[in-house]
C-alpha cells in the first residue's frame, strides 16, 4: 500500500510522523532486548559475577554438549505440532460445519471461544485436576465409565504421556480464536462461486479443496503463522502443569531457557538459548510462506 | 513468552546498570556498630514466608512499636512465598544491585557468593553485638552457616522434621514403625498389599522427595557427605551415594509414594495423609497445628503419632540427629546498614523470641517456652520435646546445598528414577556428570 493513495491529502511524512512512535516502542520492547541477548549470549555471567567474554563458547556447549537443550527442542517440536493441529485442523472442521448450520452459530462461536478468554493459571489447574488419577479426575473417571479402565493412568506424571498431556489445553484454548478467523474468512467466499461449481456437479469435497480453500488461503497462512509462532513461544501451561517434569519429559525450549536465566542464574547460555528460540521462529515462518506460497504459485 | 522477553529486557537492563554502577559503595560487614545519628525512614524486607503466618505478624507489630518512638519509620514486608518465585526475585535483585535492607536467603552457593562479595553482615558479629548470641539454639544456627562455618543469616524458626504415621493403617498392614532406613521399602510393599498408600508426598515442589536421598547418606557418611559431593569431592558412584540411589529405586520400586505424585501438591499430600488414605507422611513441626490439634479429623486423630529419621546399621549419626530446620534466615544488606537498621534489629531480634513462642512455635532460641495452644493434642508436647534432646550433627536439605543447575537435574532425575523411567546407573552417570560441569563454577 502506497501512504499518498491511502491518505490522498496527507503527506509521506506525516504519515512517516505518526509511524515513528509505534516503530520505536517496538524497538525498544522487542528488538533492543533480542540484540541485547544476542551480546549477552557471548559472555559467561550469572548476574552478580563479573562478565567474561567466553566467544561462542555458549553456542558449542548448546550445539554439541546439552543433552537436555536437544530435549527440550524435540519436545518443542512435538508440543507445536499437536497445537497445530489441534488449533488449525479443529478450527477449520469447526468453522466449515458452522457455515453449512443454520441455526444457533452465534451460540456455538461464543461456546468455542470461551476458553480463549480464561486465564492460563485457570487453565493449567483445571487440566491438573482433570487429569489426576488420585484423587481420581475427570479424564480418568471418563474412561473408567465407558469401560477403558485400562487406560487410566496419571497423564502428567507418565513420561510417555505427559508432552501430550500438556499440549492439548493450550491447542484446545485457541482453536475457538482460529476458528472465528477462519469462519469469518469462509463467509467471505462468494456464494455464486459456490453455486456455479455445485451446479458443475463438484462434490462437498471438491467444492471444499478447490474453491473454499485457495479462496481462504491468505487467511490460512495468516492463521498459521500466528499459531506456529504461539507454538513455538509456548511456555505458561507446560511451566503451569509440570514445570518441565517428570524429568525433562514436557521440558520446552522456552521452559529451559527460563529455568537457565532465573534458576540456574546462568544469564549468558540462557541467552543463547533465547537467541535459537528468535532464529526458530523466523525460520519456521519463512518455511511457512514458502511452502504455502509455492503450492499458491503450483 | 510475552513474560521472558520482559524477564530478557529486565535482564538486559541489569547487565546496563551493572556496567553503568559496578563500584557502588559498602559497608564493611565486619562494622555491626555504626555509629551516627539514628534517622528514621522506611526500609524494607523482601522475604519468601507465609502472608499471614507467625514471622511476618510479629515483626508487623514490632516495627510499629518501634515507630512510636522513631516516627517516619516503617517496616515495609514484601513477601513471596513460593520459594522458587521467590529464588528468581533476590537473585534478579542481587544481579541489579537493588537488595533492600534485610533479604531472606538460605545458605545456599549464591548466598556465599554474595557474602564473599561483601554484600551481607556478618551475622555473628551482628548477634554477637547484641549480646544475643549466647540465646540461640547452636542448631538454629549451624543451620544457617556456611560450609566454612561463617554466618550470615539469622534464623526466625526452628523446626523438626518427623515422619508421621496412621497406627491403625500400620496395623492393618501388619508393619511396625521401622527401626532402620532399610526397612522402609519392605514396608511399603506390605502396606500396598494391604492397598494402604504407603507414603504421601508432594512431588510438585521436588523438594519433599529431595529430602528422601539426602537420609542414606546422613546416616551411611554423615554431614560431610552432601558437602563434598556439591563440590564433586565425592560422587554418587562412591557407597554411600550408590546405597541411596539404589534405596530410591527400591522405594519407587516397592510403590512407596502414591501414584502420580509428581503433579501432586502440597495440600493434596496432606489431605491423602489426614483423610487416613496413607500411612506416612514426612513433614515438619510447622504442620503442629493441622497435624497435632482438634483441627485434625476426629476419625484419626487418635491414631496419628510421630517416628523421627530412622537409623541404619552402623550409622555414622545418631538417632536424635536428623533434619531440624530453622527455616529460611534473613541476612543484612552491608550496602544500606546504618544505625538505624542496627538499632531497630536490637529492638526487634530481643523482643521476637517470646511473642513467636507465644503462638505455639519452637523459637530459634532457648530463653522462651514455647506456648501449647489449647486446643493441642498429647502430640503436640512431643513434638516439642524432640527439640530438648537433638544432637550436634543435623541433616541438611540438598536443595539450599547443590548448586542451582545440578539442583534442578537432580529433583528431575530423581522422579524418573523413583518412578522407575531410568535406571540407577543412568541416574548416577548422569548426576555425576551434571556435577562436575556445574560445582566449579559456584565453589571455586
Amino acid at each position: 500500500m502506497q501512504p499518498n493513495r491511502m491518505l490522498p491529502n496527507r503527506s509521506r511524512t506525516s504519515v512517516l510522523v505518526f509511524l515513528l512512535p509505534p516503530l520505536l516502542l517496538y524497538g525498544a520492547a522487542v528488538l533492543f532486548p533480542i540484540l541485547q541477548s544476542l551480546f549477552l549470549s557471548f559472555f559467561s555471567w550469572n548476574g552478580i559475577s563479573d562478565m567474561e567474554f567466553v566467544g561462542v563458547d555458549n553456542y558449542v556447549r548448546m550445539f554439541v554438549a546439552d543433552d537436555i537443550f536437544w530435549r527440550a527442542f524435540l519436545n518443542a517440536l512435538v508440543y507445536l505440532a499437536i497445537c497445530l493441529v489441534l488449533q488449525l485442523g479443529g478450527a477449520l472442521v469447526v468453522a466449515s460445519l458452522l457455515t453449512s448450520l443454520r441455526r444457533g452459530r452465534e451460540l456455538i462461536k461464543t461456546l468455542y471461544l470461551l476458553p480463549a478468554v480464561i486465564s492460563t493459571v485457570a487453565i493449567a489447574f483445571l487440566f491438573v485436576r482433570i487429569y489426576s488419577l488420585e484423587p481420581v479426575g475427570l479424564l480418568n473417571q471418563l474412561f473408567h465409565w465407558v469401560g477403558l479402565g485400562s487406560l487410566e493412568r496419571p497423564w502428567l506424571s507418565d513420561v510417555n504421556t505427559v508432552l501430550a498431556a500438556v499440549s492439548a489445553p493450550e491447542g484446545w484454548r485457541f482453536t475457538g480464536l482460529y476458528m472465528l478467523i477462519i469462519y469469518a474468512a469462509l463467509l467471505a467466499v462468494p456464494k455464486e462461486l459456490e453455486e456455479a461449481a455445485v451446479l458443475d456437479g463438484a462434490s462437498r469435497w471438491t467444492l471444499f479443496t478447490k474453491i473454499r480453500f485457495p479462496y481462504i488461503r491468505p487467511v490460512w497462512i495468516t492463521t498459521t503463522i500466528m499459531a506456529t509462532t504461539y507454538g513455538l513461544r509456548g511456555f505458561d501451561i507446560p511451566y503451569l502443569m509440570t514445570n518441565g517434569g517428570p524429568g525433562q519429559s514436557s521440558e520446552l525450549l522456552t521452559t529451559y531457557m527460563y529455568k537457565t536465566a532465573f534458576t540456574s542464574t546462568d544469564f549468558g547460555y540462557a541467552s543463547t538459548i533465547s537467541v535459537f528460540i528468535v532464529v526458530e521462529c523466523l525460520v519456521a515462518v519463512g518455511l511457512i510462506l514458502f511452502l504455502l506460497k509455492r503450492k499458491a504459485d503450483a | 513468552m510475552k513474560k521472558i522477553f520482559r524477564a530478557a529486557a529486565a535482564a538486559a537492563v541489569t547487565a546496563l546498570a551493572l556496567t553503568a554502577c559496578g563500584g557502588a559503595s559498602s559497608t564493611d560487614p565486619s562494622n555491626v556498630s555504626p555509629t551516627g545519628e539514628i534517622k528514621a525512614r522506611e526500609i524494607s524486607w523482601l522475604l519468601s514466608r507465609p502472608a499471614d503466618g507467625a514471622v511476618i505478624n510479629i515483626m508487623k507489630k514490632l516495627a510499629e512499636d518501634y515507630a512510636k518512638d522513631h516516627p517516619g519509620f516503617e517496616l515495609n514486608l514484601i513477601t513471596t512465598p513460593d520459594r522458587p518465585s521467590y529464588i528468581q526475585k533476590l537473585e534478579t535483585l542481587a544481579a541489579a544491585n537493588k537488595l533492600p535492607e534485610l533479604f531472606d536467603t538460605d545458605a545456599t552457593p549464591f548466598a556465599q557468593q554474595l557474602a564473599k562479595q561483601g554484600k551481607m553482615m556478618d551475622a555473628e558479629q551482628l548477634l554477637k553485638s547484641l549480646d544475643i548470641y549466647d540465646t540461640y539454639r547452636p542448631g538454629a544456627l549451624d543451620y544457617q552457616r556456611f560450609d566454612d562455618g561463617s554466618l550470615y543469616m539469622i534464623p526466625f524458626q526452628f523446626e523438626l522434621e518427623f515422619i508421621w504415621y496412621n497406627k491403625a493403617l500400620l496395623e492393618k498392614a501388619g508393619v511396625a514403625v521401622p527401626a532402620s532406613l532399610d526397612d522402609i521399602p519392605a514396608m511399603c510393599t506390605a502396606l500396598r498389599s494391604a492397598g494402604i498408600t504407603p507414603i504421601a508426598i508432594d512431588g510438585q515442589d521436588q523438594w519433599p522427595l529431595e529430602r528422601y536421598i539426602a537420609y542414606q547418606p546422613f546416616r551411611e557418611a554423615g554431614p560431610e557427605f552432601v558437602q563434598e559431593l556439591k563440590k564433586g569431592e565425592a560422587k554418587f558412584s562412591d557407597p554411600a551415594g550408590q546405597k541411596t540411589v539404589n534405596w530410591m529405586a527400591e522405594l519407587g520400586k516397592a510403590k512407596c509414594f502414591q501414584d502420580g505424585f509428581s503433579a501432586q501438591g502440597y495440600s493434596d499430600a496432606q489431605n491423602q495423609f489426614t483423610s487416613g488414605q496413607a500411612a506416612m507422611y514426612n513433614i515438619g513441626t510447622w504442620e503442629l497445628p493441622s497435624l497435632a490439634t482438634d483441627k485434625l479429623d476426629p476419625a484419626v486423630r487418635n491414631d496419628i503419632d510421630f517416628f523421627t529419621l530412622p537409623t541404619t546399621a552402623g550409622s555414622a549419626t545418631a538417632a536424635n540427629e536428623f533434619v531440624s530446620p530453622s527455616g529460611i534466615g534473613m541476612a543484612v544488606n552491608a550496602k544500606t546498614y546504618d544505625p538505624l537498621v542496627s538499632d531497630f534489629l536490637k529492638f526487634a531480634l530481643e523482643k521476637y523470641p517470646a511473642e513467636y513462642a507465644a503462638t505455639g512455635a519452637l523459637s530459634p532460641t532457648t530463653d522462651v517456652e514455647t506456648v501449647v495452644p489449647a486446643n493441642a493434642t498429647p502430640l503436640y508436647q512431643k513434638a516439642l520435646d524432640q527439640a530438648d534432646g537433638l544432637g550436634s550433627k543435623q541433616a541438611m536439605p540438598w536443595d539450599t546445598q547443590l548448586d542451582p543447575t545440578t539442583n534442578g537435574r537432580l529433583q528431575q532425575e530423581l522422579v524418573l528414577l523413583v518412578q522407575g523411567n531410568i535406571t540407577p546407573e543412568q541416574f548416577t552417570e548422569t548426576m555425576d556428570k551434571t556435577i562436575a560441569q556445574n560445582a566449579p563454577k559456584f565453589f571455586k
